[in-house]
């Protein structure tokens, strides 16, 4: 079975593909601990069997909002096969944030590029194929409300599942010379922690570690020897002051 | 959090929003640039300031006449079948407990409940045809400045028109709000917009007490008593309890789109299941409980048929002192009892209670002559405020974390409806209505 979870913005049309997706078969919880709701559906395609889980719409991944949390905790902790990100393709700008996040969880991502109707009806053209390029990732145009481009979209999800993702690809973004540096080497002292191995993406950790990110910090400090801490909070105050 | 991650984390996201604008630099061409879509000139029309809200009334008002007129032959249909099947069950059964059970707890108190579907699921489609074509957003906007003025936010809006469907998922909703003072208040103010679990106790009443012409009528001055009053406690909250102003609202308009009838249709459902779901588990177990308490000691009721010898008689003459100044008689008090759990549950016990008659139950309430208009339109009210369900007192206390804020909604609400029924009917007696 293909675990695959799809996530974006409020209001790209989410819950429109995930109806059109799962149909019927819808099945209605809680994210684990919280109130969120969690709603979950089955689907077979091309004689795979796929669980598609609905995760609560953001803008971004931080531990401010529970929305956003219980998205990021799922990814992180459960890990799905494929993260499918529905992007409105008219607001490509602040849609592309979130898919930025995602890569950098090296996440197994597949760009659901939403409102196709609407983009071209507002005289813009994407190159899907430059797009999908940059972002290392498949991009498949849809419109969810008719549900064109959804057979497209189930491609895609069992096609990503077949090929897992190697480490490090999501690294689609270079944060520059200054920040890489000091990523780096957080991630040098993430990586001699053997306790903490494979359990998370490490430049991803490093990256929340540099973004002081609550709910990252309060699951590493359990895990990380306090001199270990301690050594990544003065890299980067050390680092920090050069850095604008 | 500390210094250096707030200047790092605003040194990534920029560099995050260089790398975004590079790539859609590269894959995106802008084309004729910004034209005039339809979704522009429709909200030239929407969102216009004079006109703006008359439309936005017109739309609920039709929104409603919507799910009842439509509903209203199903309603009638099932309730012949339902009253069917209860004459007949309590004839051909020949065990005489079970035929009871059947005849009047069964088909007469969960039936008279389940009648009640076609409307609900009327007003879940409404709902949910408006939030699919995008106007529920339009309808957020327009009143969001007569909102500010009440202290509310813009946002608080959303959550109170779910309200209309069901006050679980609209306070489940308010996550959405990021100021915490601004949703404490939808929370507590939201259980007074009537849900749809109310809409049965409405239509019985109304509909036997006011006749088909003024039933619609009195239903939507109902609904419009729990605004005002969702309104008015809002603005006491606001002056009391969370001092302040209502934080900025910024709100994305999402394009219109024409509702896909498949996706409203499954929209609907998946509201609609949880009022099934209700029926089969909290429903019909309060209506055995009902039946069970009508029908013994099965001795002294002669097998269920004298109900003032039963338990649930004893009970409703034990709390009716409380209710008396109403002019409601003890089935009014223990019908009300048992909807504490659910509000169909007043519906219910009706059933169960009445359901011998021969007669529906409608006309069962005006032969017996258990209300007036007056009464009835304040028994109306009452159910409309009283204690919200215990599924709305637990969805408040799973959000604010906490048994203090559902033990404040309960006292204020119980509060509420007695006071407000209360001048109601002085008010009715003052003009002269019995």
């Amino acid at each position: 079975m293909i675990r695959a979870a799809l996530i974006g913005n409020p209001n790209v049309g989410k819950t429109e593909i995930f109806n059109r997706l799962t149909g019927l078969s819808q099945k209605v919880g809680n994210f684990p601990g919280v109130t969120v709701e969690k709603k979950a559906g089955m689907l077979v395609h091309r004689g795979r069997e796929i669980e598609v889980v609905d995760l609560p719409g953001a803008y971004s991944l931080t531990a401010h909002a529970v929305d956003e949390l219980v998205a990021s905790d799922y990814i992180v902790l459960e890990r799905p096969d494929v993260i499918v990100d529905i992007v409105d393709g008219i607001n490509l700008e602040r849609n592309l944030y979130l898919t930025l996040l995602l890569l950098e969880m090296d996440a197994n991502l597949v760009v659901a590029l939403n409102r196709w109707d609407m983009v071209a009806a507002r005289g813009m053209e994407i190159d899907i194929e430059k797009l999908s390029e940059l972002l290392g990732c498949p991009v498949v145009p849809t419109v969810a409300i008719t549900g064109c481009g959804l057979e497209d979209l189930k491609d895609s999800i069992v096609d990503a599942a077949g090929q897992k993702r190697a480490k490090g690809q999501g690294a689609a973004l270079n944060y520059g010379d200054d920040i890489e540096q000091l990523i780096n080497k957080v991630e040098d002292v993430i990586k001699e922690c053997t306790a903490l191995n494979g359990r998370y993406p490490e430049r991803w950790l490093a990256i929340k570690m540099l973004e002081g990110d609550e709910r990252v910090m309060e699951q590493t400090r359990a895990i990380l020897s306090s001199s270990q801490l301690a050594d990544i909070l003065s890299i980067i105050e050390a680092e920090e002051a050069a850095i604008k | 959090m500390s210094e250096y991650a707030e200047n790092l984390s605003s040194a990534l996201a920029q560099r995050r929003y260089e790398r975004i604008a590079s790539i859609v630099d590269a894959a995106v061409k802008k084309g004729r640039g910004e034209i005039f879509t339809l979704t522009d000139m429709l909200d030239q029309v929407f969102l216009n300031k004079h006109l703006g809200i008359p439309i936005f009334l017109t739309v609920l008002w039709t929104m409603f006449q919507f799910a009842f007129a439509v509903s209203e032959p199903f309603v009638v249909i099932i309730e012949k079948i339902f009253e069917m099947l209860g004459a007949w069950s309590g004839q051909a059964i020949s065990d005489p407990h079970l035929a009871s059970f059947v005849s009047l707890g069964i088909f007469g108190g969960l039936g008279s409940v389940l009648v009640f579907i076609p409307p609900i699921f009327g007003l879940f489609l409404a709902l949910s045809v408006l939030e699919d074509s995008g106007y529920m957003a339009r309808a957020a906007f327009v009143m969001d400045r007569f909102m500010y003025r009440l202290g509310l936010h813009g946002r608080s809006f959303i959550p109170l028109m779910i309200g209309f469907g069901c006050n679980v998922p609209a306070i489940m909703a308010t996550r959405s709000m990021d100021s915490e003072k601004d949703r404490m208040i939808t929370m507590l103010i939201n259980p007074l917009i009537s849900c749809s679990a109310r809409l049965p106790v409405y239509v019985l009443i109304a509909g036997a007490l006011f006749g088909a012409a003024y039933a619609g009528t009195a239903i939507f001055a109902v609904y419009a008593l729990g605004i005002v009053l969702a309104v008015a406690t809002a603005l006491i909250f606001r002056r009391t309890l969370f001092r302040g102003e209502p934080s900025p609202f910024v709100l994305e308009l999402p394009p219109y789109a024409v509702p896909d009838a498949s996706s409203s249709i499954l929209h609907m459902w998946s509201r609609g299941r949880m009022f099934l779901k209700k029926a089969g588990t909290i429903i019909f177990g309060m209506t055995i409980i009902v039946w069970f308490l009508s029908t013994h000691p099965w001795e002294e009721t002669s097998g269920g048929q004298v109900i003032a010898e039963s338990y649930i008689a004893w009970i409703g003459h034990a709390i009716e002192p409380v209710f008396q100044p109403f002019g409601w008689d003890w089935m009014a008090a223990v019908a009300l009892l048992f909807g504490l759990v659910a509000k169909e549950v007043v519906v219910g016990t009706y059933g169960v209670l009445l359901g011998a008659e021969e007669a529906g139950l409608g006309e069962a309430l005006v032969s017996q002559e258990l209300f007036t208009p007056l009464t009835g339109f304040a028994f109306m009210a009452f159910v409309l405020i009283y204690v919200p369900c215990v599924a709305t007192i637990g969805a408040i206390a799973k959000e604010t974390n906490s048994w203090r804020w559902p033990a404040f909604a309960l006292v204020y609400q119980t509060a509420l409806a007695f006071i407000v029924s209360g001048v109601i009917i002085a008010a009715g007696r003052l003009v002269g209505l019995s």
